[in-house]
């Protein structure tokens, strides 16, 4: 299936801003079930510089300065991506998760030594005693790994209200633990941060969800913005995506654009400006079948 | 030596040190940031052969950290063949994923390199820690150098005492070697995170030494892709940065977002490789003493050789093998975090009571990964003078290494001697007060005398130009010229009002009219304070108190002298040492203790106001003559203009608004307070009037406080400034300093000095409007022609 995404970020400042330097996670990534097709950034006002390199975690990343005073920055990125459908993995035929724990701790192998950094501490996803407390339950002696996850997953789901307003992007997960509810970032940082503590790699996966579904599917939650969601590593596996968002695993309603720790790692976009004064941010984001 | 010599001599010492204003910030301390620097006179002592041995040590550290950074932003094979634990590497702050595989000038990861050195009870020296990433200190190693040689000139000529020179000649071709383009004449920057830096003295000292310009995030600006220094005649290429901010505040775009100390775009041009960074960015991931324990593994494989110097016993917590043991010797061990964030103590088990002992080792059991355990060495002392009598202090030694051609590296030949403060106390940090020393490798024989004058085979090309004055330290020398004649116009009147109060019986000097009354309302309006009309004079003495010494008001002299003095600490770079100790005694002069003394008597205040005139007019008079007539001298000067302009309109207008009864005594105090008495007298005899006194203050071309003497030197400076392209044929500064000259030079003292029928002088007022109206133009236009290309920098 086709998807063509449309993502639309507007920036309207009170004051005319002297120069602006960005970085952009708006690319999708190609490969693991996913061929981008074509991708285009129109950017308003051009910008004096522009540079694409890959960053540390494979993802696409944009840079640019704009030195032409403005007081709005329109970012439109258009992508084409061609989803294959990925096949449901069989839960209950993955390792035990205290095995793949321990193998991420003393494997040296290419693959699960490229999966450590995802145990530990990043900016957004922490880990600390309460957040093992809570996975606890699903993470029973020598269960299969994706089992577990896959009903924590569910807890997740089911503990937690989908509520816009409850959070922003700075409320810590403990906070977010506390309150029992947020948005799709909160759900994907503390699901993250509760794999983490139990000395699991988990990373952080944003891209969007198919905001117009085919006929007889439902529209999921969370699919007017950009959306985030979570990939567990188990070893000979490899990554396994699940969104705690919808309570499923991602097949070819998700659109990957970018992964990394956390939303830190992958901002769509990010800007440091001169002058500006106060700003309002707009985004829509739209997904279709192409 | 006799005692008495001795003391002599370090007295002399302890007087150069003041006076240089050699200084550490000491974080949280209630009396104030400044420190000074504690330098202790007895120099450490090294043979040449113990110092080669050590020295190879050093250069061997250095050559191998140099090669593990390489390994880490790039194959990381320490990691994947299990030489380090990988968590070291992936849990630190400092390993910049932003510039993993960046390319850096000729594959060198660690142009300068410092090493905590310490002697152990068998006599062999152990490293304690490394620093790969700001190594700081160097330029504190030089200054006691300076200092101690020139006490003991004698002994330090018998030593054979090897120069420090060769090793900073070294670090400057090295740096300029890093430079993508033009290595004969790169442009270097010290990057400085500002003087709240505890290394701040260090920093500024270290970019005049060696001939740098000493700049703040906020001074630098990327361009496409490369670095540029905002200058008053526009932006400069930046080739190579030293810089001193760590590795996370050095970009807030792609780096910590919090930062204020970074440039936006800076880990862009790095990457771009236009722009080489000493030390580059990343190398702080080595800054950890977890990985200690790893080195003799990592230099087999990496070197193939044994560590020459090794280090202290040191235990990584995360490792379980390594925390059996620190288990069985936890009482022994001396405790420091994994990845210590901003700036924390050591914690020395043998020193906790009982039962904090026992909270301790449960907050490490809690996480074990979060700490490093080091042995507790019986390090080697080194004699200090404590009171009078030589007594052993626990001696720790940072030595510096340079890469140099190839992958070699050259060593100081000395070092930073730290030395604890008590006897029993082997803590060494300078945030707890503890001393320092000089360090004297002594050769055999003579040794070439060598200094950073420029020898004929490095041609310097003759220039004459301040050009690259950061737009960031116009500003400030603009300002530190405004606070300083603020300061010093405050003082002066402070001091008239003082002496009058006391000037004739009570009821008099408090009568609404009087002169004393008419300054005092003066010097509330210059002091920005509401001074209500006092009932006595103990009253009208306490809010005269408050006026000048109250530093929680923003007006009062106390405070002026703060900022003066924090503006003055921002360009000290700029300013002569002469110059710099002047205005650095206004600390004592206005200093807490001084306050304190003062608050409680009239009769002190006086004093006070005399060393504050003194003291600021040595300044201004320094400034005059040791200041070279470029870009800096003239934003001081234009400030000082600015501001004298300011006060004079300030007095007149509080002051002869209106004619009182007692217009005589006014005019004669109004003299005072301009330092214009005696010209007056001679002129005019003993006969006080308004016009002539006016006169004097406004047109008075000869009369250096006059207002037109003022505006004549401002006209001058903003026509020198060099010219903005967008300006048309005037600047506006020109125009409104041009537009207050003609409106002076135009005035009619007669008609100023006129009253109306109920004894106004509307003429006065209304000339002192307009006159006063063009000094924010002036400043306004200056401003954002020159000064504003440092807008301040936010997240979106």
């Amino acid at each position: 299936m086709k998807l063509r995404v449309v993502h639309r970020t507007t920036y309207l400042y009170s004051e005319a801003v002297s120069t602006s330097y960005h970085e952009a996670h708006l690319a999708p990534r190609d490969g693991e079930g996913a061929r981008l097709v074509a991708h285009d950034m129109a950017i308003d006002p051009t910008p004096g510089v522009s540079r694409e390199r890959l960053d540390y975690f494979g993802n696409r990343a944009l840079h640019f300065s704009i030195r032409e005073p403005h007081r709005t920055l329109e970012v439109v990125a258009t992508s084409t991506v061609d989803v294959t459908p990925k096949p449901a993995p069989l839960l209950h035929t993955t390792p035990v998760w205290q095995e793949v724990r321990d193998r991420l701790r003393r494997d040296r192998r290419k693959d699960i030594l490229d999966a450590f950094p995802f145990t530990l501490d990043s900016t957004s996803a922490r880990v600390g005693p309460p957040l093992a407390a809570y996975a606890a339950p699903s993470f029973t002696e020598n269960r299969p790994i994706l089992e577990a996850v896959s009903e924590l997953t569910a807890r997740v789901h089911a503990d937690f209200a989908y509520d816009a307003k409850a959070t922003d992007v700075t409320t810590p997960v403990l906070e977010v633990l506390r309150r029992r509810r947020g948005v799709c970032q909160d759900f994907a940082h503390f699901q993250i941060s509760c794999l983490r503590s139990l000395g699991l790699a988990a990373r952080y996966v944003s891209g969007y969800l198919l905001t117009r579904p085919p006929p007889g599917r439902p529209k999921l939650v969370g699919a007017d913005a950009s959306h985030a969601w979570l990939s567990v590593f188990v070893p000979d596996f490899g990554w396994v995506d699940f969104d705690p968002t919808n309570n499923l695993i991602p097949s070819d309603e998700h659109l990957t654009v970018a992964q990394g720790r956390d939303f830190a790692d992958v901002t769509p976009l990010k800007g440091v400006i001169h002058g500006g004064g106060r700003h309002e941010v707009r985004v829509a984001v739209d997904v279709g079948v192409a | 030596m006799t005692p008495e010599d001795r003391e002599r001599r370090w007295e002399k010492a302890r007087h150069l040190i003041h006076e240089n204003g050699v200084s550490y910030n000491v974080y949280g301390d209630p009396r104030g940031m400044e420190r000074p620097w504690s330098l202790s006179p007895v120099p450490v002592l090294i043979a040449a052969e113990e110092w080669s041995a050590l020295a190879a040590g050093v250069a061997q550290r250095a050559r191998l950290l140099d090669l593990l950074l390489a390994d880490l932003y790039g194959e990381q094979r320490a990691l994947a063949e299990g030489w380090l634990p990988p968590e070291l590497v992936f849990a630190h702050p400092s390993f910049l994923r932003a510039v993993y595989r960046a390319r850096v000038p000729d594959g060198r990861w660690l142009p300068l390199y410092g090493v905590d050195v310490v002697r152990g009870p068998d006599g062999r020296f152990r490293a304690l820690a490394d620093r790969t990433q700001v190594p700081s200190g160097a330029g504190y190693a030089l200054e006691n150098r300076i200092v101690v040689a020139r006490a003991l000139p004698e002994l330090f000529r018998a030593c054979n005492v090897e120069r420090l020179a060769l090793f900073f000649r070294t670090l400057q071709e090295t740096l300029a070697g890093t430079a993508r383009h033009n290595r004969d004449k790169a442009r270097v920057v010290v990057l400085t995170p500002g003087p709240y830096s505890a290394t701040f003295f260090e920093q500024a000292y270290l970019a005049q030494y060696l001939g740098y310009t000493l700049a703040s995030g906020g001074d630098l600006a990327v361009r496409d892709e490369r670095v540029y220094l905002k200058t008053l005649s526009g932006l400069q290429l930046v080739d190579v940065i030293l810089r001193r901010v760590n590795d996370d505040y050095c970009d807030p775009l792609e780096l910590r977002p919090d930062s204020v100390l970074g440039v936006p775009g800076l880990v862009q041009a790095v990457r771009q490789g236009n722009v080489a960074l000493a030390n580059p960015l990343g190398t702080g991931v080595l800054h950890t003493t977890a990985i200690l324990p790893y080195l003799p593994q990592i230099a087999r494989h990496l070197l193939g050789e044994e560590l020459a110097l090794p280090s202290a016993e040191t235990f990584w917590c995360g490792d379980p093998a390594a925390m059996a043991v620190v288990r069985d010797r936890f009482d022994r061990l001396v405790f420091k975090p994994t990845f210590p964030e901003g700036f924390t103590l050591p914690v020395f088990v043998a020193g906790l009571a009982q039962g904090e002992r026992d909270r301790f080792r449960a907050c490490v059991e809690a996480a074990p990964r979060h700490w490093v355990a080091q042995e507790q060495i019986a390090v080697s002392t080194t004699p200090s003078l404590d009171e009078d009598t030589l007594a052993p202090r626990a001696l720790v030694l940072r030595a510096y290494a340079v890469a140099v051609a190839k992958d070699g590296y050259m060593v100081m030949p000395g070092a930073l001697s730290r030395v604890a403060r008590d006897r029993d106390n082997p803590d060494v940090s300078m945030q707890v007060g503890a001393g320092s020393k000089d360090t004297w490798v002594m050769g055999a024989g003579p040794v070439s005398a060598f200094s950073l004058l420029p020898p004929p085979s490095f041609p310097v090309a003759i220039s004459r130009g301040g050009g690259d004055l950061p737009s960031r330290a116009a500003d400030n020398l603009f300002w530190l010229g405004r606070y300083a004649e603020r300061a010093e116009s405050i003082a002066r009147l402070a001091r008239v009002v003082a002496a009058r109060l006391h000037d004739g019986p009570a009821e008099q000097m408090l009568a609404v009219d009087s002169e004393a009354m008419i300054l005092f309302r003066a010097l509330a309006a210059q002091t920005e304070a509401p001074l209500p009309h006092p009932a006595d004079l103990a009253t009208a003495e306490s809010q005269l108190l408050l006026a000048v010494l109250d530093v929680e008001r923003n007006g009062s002299l106390a405070a002026v002298a703060q900022r003066t003095l924090r503006v003055a600490r921002m360009v000290r770079d700029r300013l002569s040492a002469d110059t710099w100790r002047v205005i650095a005694t206004l600390d004592h002069v206005l200093g807490v203790r001084a306050i304190e003394e003062t608050r409680s008597r009239l009769g002190a205040i006086t004093g006070l106001l005399d060393r504050t005139v003194q003291t600021l007019a040595a300044f201004s008079g320094l400034a005059m003559e040791s200041m070279t007539r470029g870009q800096a001298w003239r934003f001081l000067d234009i400030g000082r203009r600015l501001e004298r302009l300011a006060s004079m309109a300030l007095l007149l207008r509080n002051t002869l608004a209106r004619r009182t009864e007692r217009e005589a005594p006014t005019l004669e105090a109004i003299l005072a307070v301009a330092d214009s008495g005696i010209t007056y007298r001679r002129r005019y005899l003993a006969s006080l009037q308004t016009a002539p006194v006016l006169d004097l203050l406004l047109m008075d071309e000869s009369n250096p406080r006059s207002a037109v003497f003022q505006l004549r030197a401002l006209v001058e400076h903003v026509h020198a400034l060099p010219p903005q392209l967008d300006a048309g044929i005037r600047s506006p500064q020109v125009r409104f300093a041009m537009a207050a000259l003609a409106e002076v030079q135009a005035a009619d003292v007669e008609l100023l000095a006129a009253t109306d029928m109920d004894g106004v002088r509307g003429d006065l007022e209304r000339f002192v409007a307009r006159v006063e109206a063009q000094i924010p133009a002036i400043s306004d236009s200056l401003s954002s022609t020159y000064l504003n290309h440092a807008p301040v920098s936010r997240r979106s």
